[in-house]
């Protein structure tokens, strides 16, 4: 019996032998290198580019393009864009089809080609995204606008390639509102001013006659709420970004502040301080109807609706401590979310829903960290010696915030800026202003 | 004499003292140091340059020595290619060597991850009743110890440790050429399933004739776009690590093979 | 040795030793300017009246009048009443070591802190008003726990 067992068990291996396994190799490492990406200037013939020259004021348009998207991808830290000096292949080629061996000799894995001319008046410029290494076109997309919008098409390009290598949205067609600051410390001037994401096309909004403070963007990006001083009364205002109209919000017996957008741009809901006790309230901007939303006798301040408007994250000192609570938007259940060591402020529901990112003071120093809606997987993104109040991109990825130097004892050396760092902890790096700056909020993305 | 020493020591005592408690600054703040987190510097190198528990060197070196005498003793492989491949799981067999493997583990102690991935690999091949041969392979000192024991099957199982499988440090340099050349997406979502399985066709330099998205309907379902994005990504990695490093000999063996990218290590950290 | 002269030598030293440890207590006389981490000195105070100083300090994160802020309210309050034609506002500060917008909050409870004290002490509501400004309007920009507590107050100032 033993003897017949054998004989079959060696017949069946005999029989597999010719079964060759197919060989499985599992990659679970790879590197985290910022992807080798070459922005080819983008052509233009010669009678676009006379006819746009003098509206532009001598600007070549196609590297101008070439520089805002490569400038947005190195930012990201994702990308890495090659020096356009290496190119090989020249523009006027480039983009009708590329020698795909001329660029990988370069190690570029993607490249982006395009074109611009001039119809009508009217600047079209058509872009196209090619894998190198796999030798085919993965994007072509073309656009139409006036001139003068030439650096939002470069960002919509950008954002259509981020897209499209990541996976996830872009961010660059957006702009940034911050209050710049001068001035010494005791006396601050402080003025609203918007910029676009990468700096370009600063504005103000205000002044500088009265102190203005935490301002925002509407969901459509065409008004912002902040507080204002005007008349030495603190109270939120609207204003309307084309007409420059600001109006204040309520007729509120007291102080308003902290304001901030409900996510369908209907409400404002902000803090109301009176006697001593700082409550959340919410306006409705066509009914102008007010509601409270807390009622407890500790300070509530610095709300921050989910995306999808059904909960409200906010902080209170109700505990002793400042501390982070999530609640029902109608002020339902508040239940406390922050619970590790140090105090907790600014709270900021991600756009995507999944994260809470705030300010953290322990022991003297401050962080910028996020945490999940619930309050687990806390995680710190960067210390410093003073900085508060992110915001995040429109597509949940970044976080801007400001930090405020040490200053000596008559006030020398001190300095507001702009940092932004990625959702990873990677990638912080300053913001550049004209001026001082603080209190930085993200727009949503302008194209949608 | 000894009585001016006494007097003059006492009261050199007593100045010390005052001097030591009533001057602040020989007072010394205590100091707050931050507890000491110790970091470990990895170097990554070429080659996993892992020490084998001594055990388990040993074994292997005797395995070595083996498979070259068997190599030279086994049948012309035209007769192999007559076999019709057959699939009877033995549940005796596959539990005898289930046993067997679990008992090897635990031995080599300082066997690190890279080494104990192939072993848990080899756990899941266990039930698969195909690859009853490609099993006893996998696992060497098994195999080794089985050469010893059995010698009716001794013929047919020389056969299956030299036709299947890459065996352990030829895996590993090909897993660290391509670690090289991967670009792992950063902007991936964390808790989604981030396995991107490739098939290759190669040819006998390491170059690609073909390869092939496992998977395929999943690059264009809406929401899980970064599947597209992972899997551009892991085509990208095979391309540009052409030609691949692939063993001298034995072509027939890998010149089929199948990359399991997964990013969730790297992401989830 | 005689025993006067060993005598008269000890308390020479002794005497030395004292002056020597006495000089280097210096520093924490500037100490002395805060109580905990309350401000207990005069550098900024300015006066509504002879005697009475317009402002009352706190500590860190806190809003609770100490014994010398009610003594301070108490001097204010007294005046106050002798000039019933004036109203004044109450303004709340707080340090630079807090996040914006609460401390806007903190500063508005500081300056209601004074100002329900003052009303305990026969001053009317309606000539006391109230406003906060957090932590914009720094007396000291210095950025030391010295300056921190000179910042973190309650300043009255007359409104007409």
């Amino acid at each position: 019996m033993k003897k017949n067992i054998a004989i079959i068990i060696s017949f069946i291996i005999f029989f597999n032998i010719n079964a060759y396994a197919l060989i499985q190799v599992d990659i679970t490492r790879g590197n985290l290198n910022p992807l080798p990406v070459a922005v080819s200037t983008l052509f233009i013939d010669s009678v676009s580019e006379s006819k746009v020259f003098k509206e532009l004021g001598g600007l070549k348009i196609g590297l101008e393009i070439s520089k805002i998207i490569e400038n947005n991808l190195k930012k990201t830290g994702l990308f890495n864009p090659l020096n356009q000096d290496a190119f090989i292949q020249k523009p006027d080629i480039a983009h009708l089809k590329p020698r795909f061996e001329d660029w990988q000799l370069i190690k570029a894995q993607a490249l982006i080609t395009g074109k611009v001319e001039v119809v009508e008046n009217n600047l079209r410029v058509e872009f196209r995204l090619w894998d190198i290494l796999a030798g085919r076109e993965i994007l072509a997309l073309a656009f139409t606008t006036v001139p003068a919008n030439y650096r939002r098409v470069g960002h919509i390009i950008t954002d259509k390639v981020y897209q499209r290598l990541t996976g996830e949205e872009g961010y660059f067609d957006t702009r940034i509102i911050y209050v710049a600051e001068e001035g010494p410390k005791v006396q601050r001037v402080k003025k609203l001013a918007i910029m676009d994401q990468d700096g370009a096309n600063t504005k103000y909004l205000t002044l500088g006659n009265e102190l203005v403070l935490t301002p925002r963007f509407n969901p459509t990006n065409q008004m912002v709420t902040y507080l204002s001083y005007f008349r030495n009364l603190p109270r939120v205002y609207l204003l309307d970004i084309e007409t420059g109209v600001q109006e204040v919000v309520g007729t509120f017996p007291g102080m308003t502040f902290a304001p901030r957008f409900s996510p369908g741009g209907k409400k404002i809901i902000m803090s109301f301080a009176k006697d001593g006790n700082s409550e959340i309230y919410t306006m409705n901007l066509e009914t102008r109807e007010v509601e409270q939303i807390t009622n407890h006798p500790s300070i509530d301040t610095s709300p921050s609706y989910s995306p999808n408007g059904k909960f409200i994250t906010f902080n209170s000192d109700r505990s002793g401590y400042q501390q982070i609570y999530v609640m029902r938007s109608d002020g339902s259940n508040v239940k406390r979310i922050s619970f590790g060591t140090g105090i907790y402020g600014t709270p900021v529901w991600s756009p995507r829903g999944d994260l809470i990112a705030f300010t953290k003071l322990h022991k003297g120093k401050f962080y910028i960290g996020v945490m999940r809606t619930d309050g687990k997987g806390e995680r710190l993104l960067t210390e410093n010696y003073y900085q508060e109040a992110p915001s995040w991109s429109p597509n949940g990825r970044v976080l801007i915030f400001y930090r405020e130097t040490k200053s000596g004892d008559q006030g020398e050396g001190f300095s507001a800026t702009l940092w932004s760092i990625d959702l990873t902890g990677y990638n912080e790096r300053k913001v550049e202003t004209l001026t001082d700056a603080s209190d930085p909020s993200w727009s949503s993305l302008l194209t949608k | 004499m000894t009585k001016s020493i006494f007097v003059s020591t006492f009261f050199h005592i007593i100045m010390i003292i005052l001097t030591a408690l009533s001057l602040p600054f020989m007072r010394r703040a205590p100091l707050d140091l931050p507890p000491i987190v110790s970091v470990e510097l990895i170097q990554i190198s070429e080659k996993t340059n892992l020490p084998y528990a001594p055990r388990a060197k040993k074994i292997l070196e005797k395995i070595k020595k083996e498979q070259e005498r068997v190599v030279s003793e086994q049948a012309p492989p035209k007769l192999v290619k007559k076999e019709k491949p057959d699939a009877v799981p033995l549940p005796k067999e596959k539990s005898k060597k289930k046993e067997k493997i679990k008992t090897e583990k635990q031995n080599p102690e300082r066997i690190e991850s890279e080494v104990r991935q192939v072993s848990e690999f080899e756990k899941k091949e266990i039930f698969d009743p195909n690859k009853i041969a490609a099993l006893i392979d996998k696992s060497k000192e098994e195999a080794a110890k089985e050469i010893k024991r059995n010698n009716k099957l001794t013929q047919s199982q020389d056969k299956s440790i030299v036709s299947s499988g890459l065996t352990l440090s030829e895996e590993d340099a090909l897993k660290a050429q391509i670690f090289g050349c991967w670009s792992i997406p950063l902007g991936l979502p964390y808790n989604e399933d981030l396995l991107v399985r490739i098939k290759l066709e190669l040819n006998p330099d390491g170059s690609i004739v073909h390869t092939e998205i496992l998977d395929h309907a999943r690059m264009n379902k809406p929401g899980q776009s970064f599947y597209k994005v992972l899997a551009e990504s892991a085509l990208r990695a095979v391309k540009l690590c052409q030609p691949l490093r692939v063993p001298a000999t034995g072509f027939e063996r890998w010149k089929n093979l199948q990359l399991n990218f997964d990013a969730n290590e790297m992401l989830k950290g | 040795m005689n025993l006067r002269v060993f005598t008269k030598n000890i308390f020479l030293v002794v005497f030395a030793t004292l002056i020597l440890s006495a000089c280097a207590t210096k520093t924490a006389t500037l100490k002395g300017q805060m109580q905990g981490d309350v401000y207990t000195g005069t550098d900024t105070v300015e006066y509504l009246a002879k005697g009475v100083p317009d402002r009352v300090f706190f500590a860190t994160n806190e809003s609770v009048l100490t014994t010398a802020a009610r003594d301070t309210l108490r001097k204010q309050a007294a005046w106050m009443r002798k000039n019933s034609e004036l109203s004044f506002t109450i303004e709340g500060h707080a340090d630079e070591r807090g996040t914006r917008e609460y401390n806007l909050a903190l500063g508005e409870r500081r300056a209601n802190a004074a100002k329900d004290y003052l009303m305990t002490y026969g001053v009317s509501q309606n000539r006391l008003s109230v406003i906060s400004y957090g932590k914009e309007r720094p007396v000291n920009s210095g950025s030391s726990p010295l300056a921190w507590s000179q910042n973190r107050r309650a300043v009255t100032v007359k409104a007409n």
